[in-house]
């Protein structure tokens, strides 16, 4: 086989023998390797270093402060990028083909579970009719969407959708809908008998 | 039957017989045992693919069957072939019988009994909700009293030796033995509150430090080091070559089981755990790969000149796969232990790759070889068949390949996908956790079929060997011995005050007061440092001989270097825990206080842990991007203080649970539970039937309320009618609550209880730094 200590010169077969046999097993005294000792040097120095720079030095950052720092840079990045969204921006985009097609895919796969994917609603209220819990502008919506109404289940989806996504989704569900048309603002939504018992249909792909 | 003469005087010739029959006992106990742990293996890792592979039965389930897997690989199989492998080699290399016939047969039958005990109760969902420490505390009490009965047998044969001098492997069973015990007692401590049922004394991240040096050294000195030990004997023994290197063995055991017990914080990373624990387990797991691979080089090393062998002899062949699974196990460990990789690697099915390198490759592949090589000798007959141990051979070296690259591939998938990030680092790319899930899930049919083939390949060993067995007489080994002259012992005194121990010390106690110590003394321990380390060589190229010859010496007097391996495996433990469970835990809670269960949510909780749900869903929200963007703000660390036991897992195979609370309405929880796929298309998880219509036991709350008090938990003073009626408002109001939303059930029944637990989950309050008042709001 191929081991490279069968060939080495400074690894004889023999030599070193300690005397002592134990049940016929007997020892070589061969010298430690010296690529390992220099891993095992190389660890003790490392963590020396590692901990003189985060500990006793207190150079580095601490993991929590340097996640907020992180975080805190890339909300004023993204939030630079990102252009005004308000409501007329909403309105004209959800006359727009191609975003109200990319809306719809976000609506699908994220919000049809509860909505139902004709928006007539399920656990989660109607959206194409003309009554509004949380308010019936585009922005209502999206803030609706954004932040989230903890107490009547609707998740906070800015954090995992992104104001792209979720305006794109808004700007589709207004596609339903015109502006100036009625609103009606209802205290609540009552999901329709019975419906739990049936399972909702899988999202469409 | 047996000749041996225990009074024969000094000089004296005598014939010893060996006690083989707690060898072929425990090496048939752990057969038996690995079949079913296995079995349970495969059975839930098809769960993971096919949800219905549970049948809907409560005691079939992935939170419970998991607990019985890995407790019976580590306990059940591994423990059996440990203990098989220390008693024969043992009686061998300390010529000398095992002391007591009897304290065998307490061992053999006491273990087993506790192993039908564990697979009886863990499928019942009675546990202790800590990974590896899930037997309930009576199981707890029999295992720590059938360690004591294995540990006086083995140090009654040692102190009865005709071998005066120890040979390595003796060392790593001591250190076994004496660590095992201090590690099972410590992460054990619990207060019952009834026969079957107790809450933990630490809570939170004590709790969560202690679960890990415990779960952390589990795996050191249960699954590796009586496994080296083992090495160390059937090795040169199958190969008949001499061990490669004496000083290697001295320099990586000393370093190995010093170094080892430091690195349980790896296993906490970008937690809450204070960062200068994270920052010892990561170096110290670091500085671990070299002793690690020591082990692994006197293994291979040893095979020098017997290569050839490895063509024809299939326990050589197991022996060096085994040996070579051990060394990547152990690279791959401290790779995983660096911050930002472990970043990636934790909560995934990388993990469950590496675990399953050391267990099926380095555990799995010692214990057959060993047990190739010892059937033949146990009943003297050659084995049945080298064919089929060859073909078991390549079966399981291919089953752990297709079960450790599947599960490297879904790991990855899963650390990469849920925490990628769009629209520079402020939006998940994959916001739901179902994609990970979806996208792994062919993978879990092939782990299933690499660990199925791994199951076949043990089947035919056991075929193999009874076989071999059958019919067959069996035989005891012997050995004519020259009783000793007695050397008189060096004494625990001298053991300790020489040269290379005063100067360990000194370097540990300089390093750790620079470590640790502020200012100009932490100056005056670096000159101390470099001082001791300049004297130290001095000292050494004067006096080689001394130093060599001073722990020949140690190695003729068990008691001295008992000690001394104790200390060294205390010192990490001390340093980690002590500081933790003193601390103040009023205080240190970063701003932000836990609200206390109440008794109906502490009922769900323990249906909750019942379920094992922590298996599947953490309650920790790491110091990483994807992790807060997905969860919510990282966790702190007052935010679990009142958790005995801390939940905060080490698995996702669901989605993280610490801030659950609030984010769905009561019904999304109902019809969760009852039909996962019908809110969450795709997910794995069980169905859990059984929850709507079991009733809730709040008859234990007053009990487990008075222990939850006694451990610090600030439940002002409650009889038990007003325990009962304040379950009652609540569930009443959880009821109302659903059946508006269209979902009915009885206040009574479980699910109430686990809707309000997890309606609790994240649940705290800010509390200014500075006054920290001992009671918290109920």
């Amino acid at each position: 086989m191929n081991n490279p200590a069968d060939h080495s010169p400074d690894a004889p077969l023999d030599g070193d023998l300690r005397p002592h046999s134990f049940d016929g097993i007997q020892e070589y005294d061969k010298r430690l390797p010296r690529w390992w000792l220099l891993t095992l040097y190389g660890a003790m120095v490392f963590a020396v270093i590692y901990w003189a720079y985060y500990h006793a030095y207190s150079i580095g950052t601490p993991p929590a402060l340097a996640l907020e720092k992180e975080m805190a840079e890339n909300a004023v990045l993204a939030a630079q990028k990102s252009g005004v969204i308000d409501d007329d921006t909403l309105w004209k985009m959800s006359l727009d083909p191609k975003i109200v097609s990319a809306g719809k895919l976000t609506f699908d796969t994220t919000c049809a579970v509860c909505h139902k994917p004709d928006m007539t609603g399920l656990i989660g209220p109607n959206l194409v009719d003309h009554e509004w819990i949380h308010g019936g502008k585009p922005m209502d919506a999206f803030k609706t969407v954004n932040e989230g109404v903890l107490v009547k289940g609707m998740p906070a989806w800015g954090p995992m959708l992104g104001r792209q996504k979720i305006s794109e989704a808004v700007a589709y569900i207004f596609s339903h809908h015109k502006p100036g048309e009625e609103v009606i603002i209802v205290p609540g939504w009552t999901p329709p008998p019975g419906v739990m018992a049936i399972p909702p249909p899988p999202p469409a792909k | 039957m047996s000749t041996a003469i225990t009074g024969a005087g000094p000089g004296a010739k005598t014939r010893i017989e060996y006690d083989d029959t707690p060898v072929r006992q425990f090496m048939i106990a752990s057969i038996f045992w690995g079949i079913i742990g296995m079995l349970v293996g495969v059975v839930i890792a098809t769960q993971l693919g096919v949800w219905q592979a549970n049948f809907a039965t409560p005691w079939l389930t992935f939170g419970r069957l998991r607990p019985l897997h890995t407790n019976a690989v580590i306990f059940a199989f591994v423990g059996n072939m440990m203990f098989a492998g220390i008693y024969y080699s043992t009686q061998r290399l300390v010529k000398a019988r095992t002391a007591s016939k009897l304290l065998s047969r307490i061992h053999f039958w006491g273990w087993q009994l506790i192993i039908v005990a564990a697979a009886i109760t863990l499928p019942l969902g009675l546990t202790r909700g800590k990974e590896y420490a899930e037997l309930i505390w009576p199981i707890n009490i029999a295992v720590a009293l059938i360690w004591v009965v294995f540990a006086v047998n083995f140090f009654w044969t040692l102190a009865r030796r005709n071998e005066p001098s120890l040979y390595v492997a003796i060392w790593f069973y001591i250190a076994t033995i004496i660590t095992v015990a201090m590690l099972y007692i410590v992460n054990h401590l619990s207060i019952p509150t009834s026969w079957t049922h107790s809450y933990p004394i630490f809570g939170g991240v004590q709790d969560a430090l202690v679960q890990w040096w415990y779960g952390h050294n589990a795996v050191a000195f249960f699954l590796t080091t009586p496994i080296l030990g083992i090495m160390y004997y059937f090795l040169p023994k199958a190969a008949e070559r001499p061990v490669y290197s004496y000083r290697l063995s001295i320099v990586h055991f000393w370093s190995l089981v010093f170094i080892y017990i430091w690195a349980g914080p790896h296993h906490l990373l970008n937690t809450s755990l204070p960062v200068w624990l994270q920052s010892l387990g990561m170096i110290f797991s670091l500085m671990l790969w070299a002793p690690s691979w020591g082990g692994m080089l006197n293994g291979l090393l040893t095979l020098r000149g017997a290569w050839h062998k490895l063509r024809t002899d299939h326990v050589l062949k197991f022996f060096v796969a085994a040996v070579t699974f051990y060394g990547m196990a152990t690279f791959e460990g401290p790779l995983m232990s660096i911050r930002s990789v472990n970043a990636l690697s934790h909560y995934s099915d990388w993990t469950i790759a590496h675990v399953h390198g050391g267990a099926l490759g380095w555990n799995g592949f010692m214990a057959a070889g060993m047990f190739y090589w010892l059937a033949p000798r146990l009943w003297r007959r050659p084995l049945h068949s080298p064919a089929a141990a060859n073909m078991h051979f390549w079966l399981g070296t291919v089953g752990i390949l297709i079960y450790m690259l599947s599960m490297y591939v879904s790991g990855i998938t899963q650390g990469l996908m849920l925490s990628a990030t769009r629209e520079g680092g402020t939006v998940l790319a994959y916001p739901n956790f179902l994609d990970a899930v979806t996208s792994t899930k062919v993978l879990m049919h092939v782990r299933a079929l690499g660990g199925l083939m791994y199951l076949v390949g043990f089947v035919m060993l056991a075929w193999n060997i009874w076989k071999t067995a059958r019919g067959a007489e069996a035989v005891n080994g012997s050995i004519e011995v020259f009783v000793p002259e007695k050397e008189k012992g060096m004494g625990i005194v001298a053991g300790f005050l020489n040269a290379p121990v005063i100067y360990t010390t000194l370097l540990f106690v300089f390093a750790a007061g620079w470590a640790a110590l502020p200012g100009a003394w932490s100056a005056m321990c670096i000159v101390g440092l470099i001082a001791t380390a300049a004297m130290m060589s001095m000292n050494f190229e004067f006096s080689k001989k001394g130093w060599s010859s001073w722990y020949d010496r140690l190695l003729v007097n068990a008691l001295p270097f008992t000690v001394l391996t104790v200390v060294a495996v205390f010192i990490g433990g001390l340093v980690q825990i002590i500081p933790t469970v003193m601390v103040n835990t009023a205080k240190s809670i970063e701003g932000v206080r836990q609200i206390p269960y109440t008794p109906l949510e502490l009922a769900g909780r323990d249906i909750y842990i019942r379920e094992g749900c922590y298996l599947c869903h953490s309650q920790q929200i790491r110091t990483l991007v994807g992790d807060v963007l997905r969860y919510g703000d990282y966790s702190k660390l007052g935010e679990s203080i009142y958790d005995h036991p801390f939940q905060w897992g080490s698995k996702r195979i669901g989605p993280d649970l610490s801030r659950e609370g609030g984010k769905y309405p009561n019904s999304w929880h109902f019809f969760h539970m009852r039909d996962p796929r019908q809110i969450s298309p795709g997910s794995t998880m069980p169905t859990y039937p059984w929850l709507y219509t079991d009733k809730t036991d709040t008859a234990a709350l007053p009990n487990k309320l008075s222990v939850q008090r006694k451990i610090g938990v600030p439940y002002g003073p409650m009889t038990d009618a007003e325990i009962q009626q304040d379950c009652d408002k609540q569930a009443a109001g959880i009821v109302a609550d659903l059946k508006a939303a269209g979902a009915e059930v009885p206040p009574e029944r479980e699910i109430v209880a686990l809707i309000s637990y997890l309606q609790k989950l994240g649940k705290s309050e800010k509390v200014a730094p500075a006054d920290a008042p001992k009671t918290a709001a109920n």
